[in-house]
């Protein structure tokens, strides 16, 4: 009996301390003459074990190993879905990577406080790389972009051949969209769209995918910028889509049950849904769907138009990024390292083997079929898109209220009211 | 003694001690900044956390039905029906699957266009939507979980009807007991202890081994209905970068859990007592 009362004290004397600690380590980095002694550099992505991107690995050590030949880069391939997890275990111990890979948006910017800034050492790639916004807070930057990341609808031209219906001539409005999907399901039995909304990402997908045909110009511009009008009926607008193309069955069924990168593609690749907003980095694109559409069946449509005023264009960010941890003892040989990583020899080997649309705005991309050339004509109009201007917290928050629009048990103003609530809190 | 007491105070409770303070301080900006219960307030207005306390209930609500599984299939098998042999082999297979693969096979089979709903289709069933409809979803993944681990329940039972008076059961079928009669008067009363003690493994294993099926079947979908503390502090520390949050959230898991442990424990000691 005693033994117990001494444990119960032992805990409440843990327990007395409380609220005088902290769950991160706020220690500065460790700076000065050790860091001359560096000669290891150990990266952090999800990247480097894939096949796709051997090649770009090899260049961008090579190009490294050329100007620092004594120093070991070592990458380590963490798995994607762990990867934020790890990372956030490395950050609060304050120890772990030199380098890391990041998503642009709000995946970097929450952690913008374990990151060094990287203007004073990437100026020289300024021009030449695409996608800074996505990987900067505040007017810094903090990690250099290695593609873009965008939400372009593909159309399967096949599907529109076999409802005779102009596969060259894509819908423009919303309205001419659906009498497009109308014949396609009389003709062939395919949905309109491939939805995959399991991990809530579809409406990711979706806000930026429609969002510059559904938003004005002006609005859209504002959004980017933080100033979101939740109020705007053309915001609202983009939810009441989302919940009409279910209701009128444009989906393909069992959306909140079907795997984004896992499953959905693959309803697209297999002629069983016409379109599909998907991606132009590495993952869930052209070259992805070519496994069974010829890259001539492949088409490429801007957002239709649904409101007046709307100027439909290519959303995109930066996509993937390397950025350099705070802690690292020698600042500028890690920043070396990412410009390294971000060097155009390397990007073109990430292009030619992975299919992705590179940060670098000087490859040559002429060879790689019509859905990239009509993506890359589209880069220079496009703008960032919509949903990376939000936190993670209300990304995650707009994922679970999608899910319940589309099964019905919450309403658009319930969803844009809360999402609302969200942004406003930051 | 002493190197004990180091052990468990360095390596238990210190860590333990830690994470609770942890759970005082704030997130971002606050990082290291005390709060006070700043954390547990924002956990108590969280309707996603309320969710995952609620499917803690469910889980023991659900829990008898976890226990009688095994025990029915375990009676089966010691009354001796046809091919009782083939069956203690093919129910305990699924205990030594990784619940990673489980999900995997299952996410294959329950898919919307996957083989059940086919099958339901042939016999003029609509199709489920065994992951993606919210109200369906958490019972989906406990029957998995029930399925994958009642084969170590089952070999529980199995041992305890090894230790049954036969002569009870011969006594039993001689006066012209029916089956549920000879369930009801001799097994279960015979089994008590053992169908306790199943009733504490289980109850730890569906409070504790569900993350790894959760984050391959659902991951807390569809709408966060089949979100549970443990998941939820998985999520809060890693995709949302809020440690502080997540150690408030492993707090609350805490004592819930010891308090299911003592009520255990107070179980298993009556228990002791009627023997």
């Amino acid at each position: 009996m005693r033994q117990q009362r001494w444990w119960a004290v032992l805990m409440v004397a843990g327990l007395a301390v409380t609220g005088c600690g902290s769950a991160a380590r706020t220690e500065s980095p460790s700076s000065g003459k050790a860091s001359q002694e560096q000669r290891k550099l150990v990266v952090w992505d999800w990247k480097s074990g894939e096949p796709a991107a051997a090649t770009y690995i090899e260049k961008a050590k090579a190009d490294f190993a050329g100007r620092h030949p004594g120093v070991t880069v070592e990458f380590v391939a963490q798995p994607f879905d762990q990867y934020y997890t790890l990372l956030g275990t490395a950050i609060q111990s304050g120890k772990g990577p030199d380098v890391m890979l990041f998503n642009g948006g709000g995946q970097i910017r929450d952690r913008a406080d374990a990151l060094l800034p990287l203007d004073q050492y990437v100026a020289a790639d300024k021009s030449r790389l695409a996608g800074w916004d996505a990987f900067s807070k505040d007017g810094k930057i903090y990690a250099a972009p290695v593609t873009l990341q965008g939400h372009p609808i593909y159309y399967n031209k096949a599907l529109y051949e076999k409802a005779g219906l102009d596969p060259a001539k894509p819908p423009a409005t919303w309205d001419e969209l659906l009498e497009s999907c109308a014949a396609i399901k009389k003709a062939t039995g395919a949905t309109c769209f491939a939805l995959g909304n399991k991990e809530g990402a579809g409406i990711q997908f979706w806000m930026s995918g429609l969002g510059s045909g559904i938003l004005t110009p002006q609005e859209y511009d504002d959004w980017i910028a933080g100033k979101r009008d939740w109020s705007s009926p053309h915001v609202r607008r983009i939810f009441e889509l989302w919940k009409e193309a279910q209701d009128k069955g444009l989906n393909n069924e069992g959306a909140n049950s079907t795997a984004m990168f896992t499953d959905i593609f693959r309803v697209f690749e297999t002629g069983k849904a016409a379109h599909i907003i998907g991606l132009m980095s590495d993952v869930g694109h052209w070259k992805d769907f070519g496994e069974f559409l010829p890259p001539d069946k492949i088409g490429v449509m801007q957002a239709p138009v649904d409101s007046e005023g709307a100027t439909p264009s290519l959303p995109y960010d930066g996509g993937i990024g390397y950025g350099v941890a705070k802690w690292t003892k020698d600042p500028e040989l890690a920043a070396d390292l990412v410009r390294s990583l971000t060097s155009t020899g390397a990007l073109t080997a990430f292009y030619a083997k992975a299919g992705a649309i590179a940060s670098d705005t000087t490859i040559d991309v002429s060879q790689a079929g019509p859905a990239v050339a009509t993506i890359v004509q589209q880069i220079k109009a496009g703008k960032p898109a919509l949903h990376v201007a939000l936190s993670s917290k209300t990304l995650d928050l707009m994922g679970r209220l999608s899910q319940q629009l589309l099964s019905g048990s919450a309403t658009v103003d319930e969803v844009v009211e809360q999402l609302a609530a969200s942004d406003r809190a930051g | 003694m002493a190197p004990a007491v180091l052990i468990i105070v360095v390596l238990r409770l210190w860590p333990l001690v830690l994470g609770v303070n942890f759970s005082f301080t704030g997130d971002g900006e606050l990082n290291g900044t005390p709060v006070g219960l700043g954390n547990y307030l924002e956990l108590a207005a969280d309707p996603l956390f309320r969710t995952s306390l609620r499917n803690v209930g469910l889980l023991v609500l659900l829990l008898p039905v976890a226990v009688a599984i095994p025990g029915l299939l375990a009676t089966f098998i010691y009354l001796r029906v046809p091919g009782h042999r083939v069956y203690r082999s093919v129910y305990f297979f699924p205990a030594v699957l990784s619940p990673v693969i489980v999900g995997a096979i299952f996410n294959l089979m329950l898919g919307y266009d996957g083989p059940v709903n086919a099958a339901l289709g042939a016999i003029g069933a609509g199709p489920v939507d065994w992951l993606g409809d919210p109200d369906v979803a958490m019972f989906t993944v406990v029957g998995v979980h029930v399925w994958a681990t009642f084969g170590m329940a089952l070999v529980v039972f199995l041992a305890g009807f090894s230790t049954l008076d036969a002569s009870l059961l011969d006594a039993a079928r001689v006066d012209g007991a029916s089956l549920g009669r000879v369930i009801w008067h001799v097994i279960i009363p015979s089994l008590t202890r053992t169908i306790q003690f199943v009733f504490v493994t289980t109850m730890i294993g569906m409070l504790t081994s569900m993350f790894g099926l959760l984050f391959v079947m659902t991951s807390g979908g569809p709408e966060g209905s089949t979100y549970l503390p443990e998941y939820y502090i998985w999520h809060e520390q890693g995709q949302m970068n809020r440690p502080a949050l997540a150690s408030a959230a492993s707090t609350v898991l805490f004592v819930v859990m010891l308090v299911v442990g003592l009520l255990q424990i107070s179980l298993l000691r009556r228990s002791g007592r009627q023997d």
